[in-house]
């Protein structure tokens, strides 16, 4: 993978411009305050990453989501399950500590979420950057972190051993949220969308 | 499920769900709904394709497209097969019940314009 300073710096504020949509749909759903930002963009070695990750033994849900279109790259949305508990309420308006266990409201909600961050994140590069990028539906998973990490890069990883990763955090209001989204892409896909 | 509960709570009642066009359109031929709700991404066989097979079956069937996708193509399509709305998630509730109130005030003025 061979991307410039100047290309990296672009797909920076590509990805921070599609994060800053994908935080007020988050807002506008969850009708509290959520901001999502964008921690890093970096190129990795993925079997660097892949160990590190293996680590993290933290049950977690999530949701992955491959797009379709010039420029393929995949997302991860994941938190820890305790965190979509709160998510569920907010999302279904009912008051906090409602819901208690993992059911399939909760995937509902998990899965509708990741829709609605995929949509909104491909809505921006269509708008702002003349791509073309659908988002395919949503897989919802529960495993433990580093399962679920190493998932998305493996299949990206296929072909190429570095891998373009970008790192997010949620702070949503009132409720202390350990969320995760992750994008990644390989070989110099999100380039093509720059040239 | 948030759509479900929007519905049933302005008074509307739910025929049945389904969970890709392919159910959409075996639930409409079962149930012959006044109003279809239907996402354009769903597993298998998506929303145009489930709005293509109703308004196949039923040229009068009202289908509002709900999507988080909010672009021209998406939109372009959905109206060019039929679609009699589309509402961008996350939407406001208001939004969602004056798009119902109208497809279906459309539908009493066309059959007052049709009459004798």
């Amino acid at each position: 993978m061979n991307i410039t300073q100047d290309r990296m710096k672009i797909i920076e504020i590509m990805a921070r411009l599609s994060i800053d949509r994908a935080s007020r749909a988050l807002s506008k759903i969850l009708r509290t305050g959520a901001m999502i930002t964008l921690s890093k963009v970096y190129i990795t070695d993925l079997s660097e990453t892949t160990e590190k990750m293996n680590n993290d033994l933290r049950e977690m849900t999530g949701v992955m989501v491959d797009f379709k279109g010039n420029i393929g790259f995949k997302l991860l949305f994941m938190l820890p399950v305790n965190g979509s508990f709160i998510l569920t309420d907010l999302f279904l308006r009912q008051p906090a500590g409602t819901t208690k266990e993992y059911s399939e409201f909760t995937e509902s909600v998990i899965q509708e979420l990741g829709n609605i961050l995929a949509s909104h994140i491909s809505n921006a590069m269509v708008s702002d950057f003349d791509a073309t990028l659908v988002p395919e539906p949503p897989h919802v998973h529960s495993d433990y972190a580093g399962v679920m990490f190493a998932n998305l890069v493996m299949e990206q990883g296929m072909m190429d051993d570095k891998l373009l990763l970008m790192e997010t955090k949620f702070e949503i209001c009132k409720n202390e949220l350990e969320c995760y989204l992750f994008f990644s892409a390989g070989d110099d896909v999100l380039c093509k969308a720059i040239r | 499920m948030v759509i479900k509960r929007l519905l049933t709570q302005h008074g509307y009642l739910i025929a049945g769900e389904a969970g890709n066009g392919r159910e959409a359109f075996e639930k409409y031929k079962e149930l012959r709904p006044d109003a279809v709700t239907m996402d354009i991404i769903m597993p298998e066989v998506d929303g145009i394709q489930g709005l293509k097979d109703i308004l196949a079956f039923d040229k009068q069937a009202k289908v509002i497209m709900i999507s988080a996708i909010d672009q021209r193509d998406s939109l372009t399509d959905a109206i060019r097969n039929g679609a009699s709305d589309y509402v961008v998630k996350p939407f406001e509730d208001d939004r969602m019940i004056s798009t119902l109130k109208n497809i279906f005030d459309e539908d009493q003025k066309d059959a007052v314009g049709s009459g004798p």
